[in-house]
């Protein structure tokens, strides 16, 4: 088994690589930490052949795939364990869960699984891989891909402390809101988009943790109309 | 209700001994203030809550014969402690603990709207709702039947047009009327499976010794279970407990948090709320992107923006310098002379006597001089933006370009105005949504050259050198500012959180309104910035007058002449130029005159070209004026304001030295 710093890689290389081609400096950023760090540290997982590094990006190997899901796992089980059993706030349970992730072995997670009642998803909504390494595939994008016209709807909120998620509840935006995307701001700046009989500019780092899904209907109205 | 615990009661309101008081709560841009303003007049006073900057307005109306208290609350979306005003919005109504809240929704935005108003009931407090704008909407085909509403919510509702002072006082009544009721238990259920749940929190609350603020114990178990972050300090270990229990059972039952539940309750309540009170007239369905829109279309926006920027600077460059020149022959010809013959009966023709002068007379001066041409005007522009909604276009435009330096898009107003006065842009950029924000805006704001500082440089450096070597001033000032922009972001911790902001409609521009805010913005620079000047130009004047600013220039020599190679006198008048930038060249070419002995004299017969761009870098980049300090100092706090003293000045010594040594070195002087 990798060293938990090791598992902390693994773990971030396979979440960002759900959102596309991984870089080693998305990494620094992710993981706090220098940009060597992270370059000394890549070569350690590509020695042991977890990864591997077609053209300076970063891709998981089989082997590598396989002891990231594990890891994952543990931390989304640990997640729904502190939530649903000790009563933490979705705002705290992530840090928490990556202390808690390294020590579970595999006995005690399944042991956890059962009491738990089999979860499929963590608090976040997130799958939870299985034992022999199966995950429920996420669907959607994320809504900072989406171009000026797409009507779509909040599949989830990536955004492990809560925070996002809370704020957009309060604009009564959650998962299951059609959203309509009205215009793009320059230089790849934000988005302009409807909700209901509002607009909002919504920001590319607030928009890439949206995820969002096709969905039908009428495109932006108009303001002309409504005043 | 249940006694208090957990709020150090530092609301300080004006509770008239028995009227009412009344809080104003609503969504930003649905005219809330506007009501407030409507509202009041007797006199303004604000509650300054810790730990922000942000201001609550606390007031007293009188309505026939009838006083009430009026509490303006900031705008926000909820109550759930998610933004800082909704945190300070929320600890207001708890610690005034009004009587009545009047939530102020709009017609067109009727489900969103209508969630505070839901969020203020389930709390616990006695409620009107004011439908505001009712007259934009029906112009858009769309009415509110009021008495469906009331039914629905069994709280009073009126229609109000609040720019016009239409239904006000049916407001008022309402909320009197409301005031005197008795409070009501529960004002509405959720479904009985929500209700169970939560059922033990309440229990526990009723069970406690106290609850936060005195409210009721199932407004204190909604707020608790609605509070992402947890609410206020724990009441006692058994709710705590229970709402642990709970928290877990609704994550469970629902597979999301509570306090996302209730929000998704809340909000799916309101919007089905409105859908039944909503009435549609007319074929008011869909049409082609209308002339708005263009503000926001990148294509035909970012124009704007260039032309809007260049209006601004160009507005506050040309016209307000050309005011200022008015308003400073004005001064000259009327107020000054009464004021030195006021000064010279009192205190004779002596030294006590000018240094009264460079209080009362200059310092007034230099304080209105500023004051109306820059100020006053620029809040007018800016208001007259700000009502139409243009802001916002603005600040999505402008955000990938602001985000580099730690800040929003909304964050360029401020630092294009700073361009013209620091002061108003120090006062725009307190609007900046978070504490982190202000600051950093506000910093940045100081090391932008205001045009009067810009004055020295085309004026010292322009006149006598060149405009190439102008052109280099300005340009390493630029270097400075963006250098300065990325340490500050570094530097202070936290990140801007992303941008999520309303998109504002257009709405026509209500000229009073522009006019009573920028008045009221204005009114607290005369009063604040005012008094600081005077006594700063009076310390100025008393150090100048004894020739103490001589013994000054002793300890100062060696920084000054040996470190900047500018003459000692120089280095005087740039400490001089504190109270307004421009002096300082003004002195100095009167002390040119003085020590070269004929009028007329060249700066050049006094300093090398070398030492005059130096001297323009450091005027532009050492000690901001008198003013700005002042309102920096007011909003960040004295300690705030001496680091970034001391900084411009280590900036500006670092900057002088090295162009010092450099200019001759490579012989382009």
């Amino acid at each position: 088994m990798p060293s938990a710093t090791l598992e902390e890689y693994l773990e971030a290389i396979y979440k960002a690589a759900e959102r596309g081609e991984v870089r080693p400096g998305q990494l620094a950023e992710t993981l706090g930490v220098s940009a060597p760090t992270v370059t000394a540290t890549l070569g350690r997982l590509q020695t042991r052949g977890l990864i591997e590094r077609p053209g300076g990006a970063v891709a998981l190997t089989p082997t590598g795939r396989e002891a990231a899901l594990d890891i994952i796992r543990r931390h989304r089980l640990a997640e729904r364990f502190l939530v649903d059993v000790l009563g933490l706030g979705w705002d705290e349970v992530h840090d928490e869960a990556c202390i808690l992730e390294h020590a579970l072995t595999p006995r005690v997670q399944d042991a956890l699984e059962r009491f738990l009642d089999n979860p499929e998803v963590c608090p976040h909504g997130h799958p939870i891989p299985s034992k022999d390494g199966a995950i429920a595939t996420q669907t959607g994008r994320p809504l900072a891909e989406a171009v000026s016209g797409d009507v779509v709807k909040i599949v989830r909120v990536d955004d492990e402390d809560g925070e996002l998620l809370s704020y957009l509840a309060s604009l009564g935006m959650f998962p299951g809101t059609g959203v309509r995307v009205c215009d793009i701001g320059p230089f790849k700046g934000p988005l302009l988009v409807e909700v209901g009989t509002a607009r909002y500019a919504l920001g590319r780092d607030v928009a890439s943790k949206i995820v969002v899904a096709p969905d039908s209907g009428p495109g932006c109205l108009t303001e002309g109309t409504r005043r | 209700m249940s006694s208090t615990c957990g709020t150090d009661g530092s609301g300080a309101v004006i509770r008239p001994d028995g009227h009412p008081v009344v809080a104003l709560a609503g969504n930003p841009n649905v005219g809330k203030s506007t009501l407030f303003n409507a509202l009041t007049g007797l006199g303004v006073s604000t509650a300054h809550y810790p730990g922000t900057t942000r201001e609550v307005s606390t007031a007293t109306a009188r309505f026939g014969d009838r006083l009430i208290g009026v509490v303006d609350l900031p705008g926000s979306y909820g109550l759930g402690g998610r933004t800082e005003d909704e945190v300070i919005a929320r600890r207001a109504l708890i610690d005034l603990a009004p009587d009545v809240v009047v939530v102020i929704v709009d017609p067109l935005n009727l489900a969103r709207t209508l969630y505070l108003a839901l969020e203020v009931l389930d709390l616990g407090f006695r409620l009107v709702v004011a439908v505001n704008l009712a007259d934009e909407a029906r112009r858009a085909g769309v009415t509110v039947d009021t008495t469906a509403l009331a039914l629905r919510l069994g709280v009073p509702v009126v229609e109000t047009v609040a720019t016009r002072g239409i239904g006000v006082a049916d407001a008022v009544d309402a909320a009197i009327m409301t005031a005197a009721a008795p409070l009501r238990d529960v004002s509405h259920r959720y479904d009985d499976d929500l209700e169970d749940l939560i059922s033990p929190v309440i229990e526990a609350f009723a069970s406690a010794e106290c609850t936060p603020g005195g409210l009721a114990p199932r407004g204190a178990a909604l707020a608790l279970l609605g509070d992402v972050h947890g609410f206020g300090p724990q009441a006692d270990a058994g709710v705590g407990a229970a709402a642990d229990a709970v928290r877990s059972a609704m994550a469970r039952r629902y597979g999301e948090s509570a306090a996302i539940h209730l929000a998704r309750e809340r909000h799916g309540r309101a919007g089905t709320l409105a859908d039944e009170v909503t009435v549609r007239s007319g074929s008011h369905g869909r049409a082609p992107r209308d002339l708005w829109s263009l503000t926001t279309a990148p294509m035909t926006g970012v124009p704007l923006v260039i032309a809007v920027a260049a209006a601004i600077f160009g507005f506050l460059f040309f016209i307000g310098d050309l005011l200022a020149g008015a308003f400073s022959l004005a001064w000259e010809g009327t107020a000054s002379p009464v004021i030195t013959a006021m000064v010279t009966t009192l205190a004779g023709e002596g030294v006590t006597s000018r240094v009264l002068l460079w209080g009362f007379d200059a310092g007034i001066e230099a304080s209105l001089a500023i004051g109306l041409p820059y100020i006053l005007t620029f809040y007018v522009l800016l208001g007259m933006l700000e009502d139409t909604g243009y802001l916002n276009s603005l600040a999505f435009l402008t955000d990938r370009v602001m985000h580099r330096f730690g800040l929003h898009g909304r964050a360029v107003v401020p630092l294009v105005a700073a361009a013209g006065c620091n002061v108003p842009a120090l006062v725009a950029a307190n609007d900046l949504p978070t504490k982190r924000e202000r600051l950093i805006a506000s910093t940045l704001v100081l090391f932008v050259p205001c045009s009067a500082r810009t004055a020295v440089i085309l004026g010292a450096v322009g006149h006598y050198v060149g405009w190439r070597p102008a052109a280099l001033v300005v340009l390493i000032l630029f270097a400075q500012w963006v250098g300065i922009a990325l340490v500050l972001q570094r530097l202070l911790p936290g990140e801007s959180r992303g941008l999520v902001m309303e998109m504002f409609p257009f709405r026509r521009p209500s000229l009073r309104r522009v006019i009573a805010k920028a008045w009221a913005q204005f009114r607290e620079f005369l009063f604040i910035a005012t008094p600081i000047v005077i006594v700063g130009s009076l310390v100025l004047g008393g150090l100048y007058e004894s020739g103490w600013l001589m013994y000054l220039s002793e300890p100062l020599a060696p920084v000054v002449e040996g470190w900047l190679g500018l003459p000692a006198v120089a280095g005087l008048t740039l400490i001089v130029g504190m109270l307004r930038k421009e002096l300082a060249l003004q002195l100095l070419v009167a002390l040119a005159v003085a020590t070269s002995g004929f009028a007329g004299a060249e700066l050049t017969a006094l300093m090398a070209p070398a030492a005059i761009v130096v001297y323009a870098l450091v005027n532009a980049i050492a000690l901001p004026c008198i003013s700005s300090v002042a309102v920096f100092a007011r909003r960040h706090g004295l300690a705030r304001s001496l680091v970034v003293l001391a900084l411009s000045v280590a900036l500006a010594l670092v900057m002088g030295g090295v162009m010092a040594r450099l200019l001759p070195a490579l012989g382009m002087m």
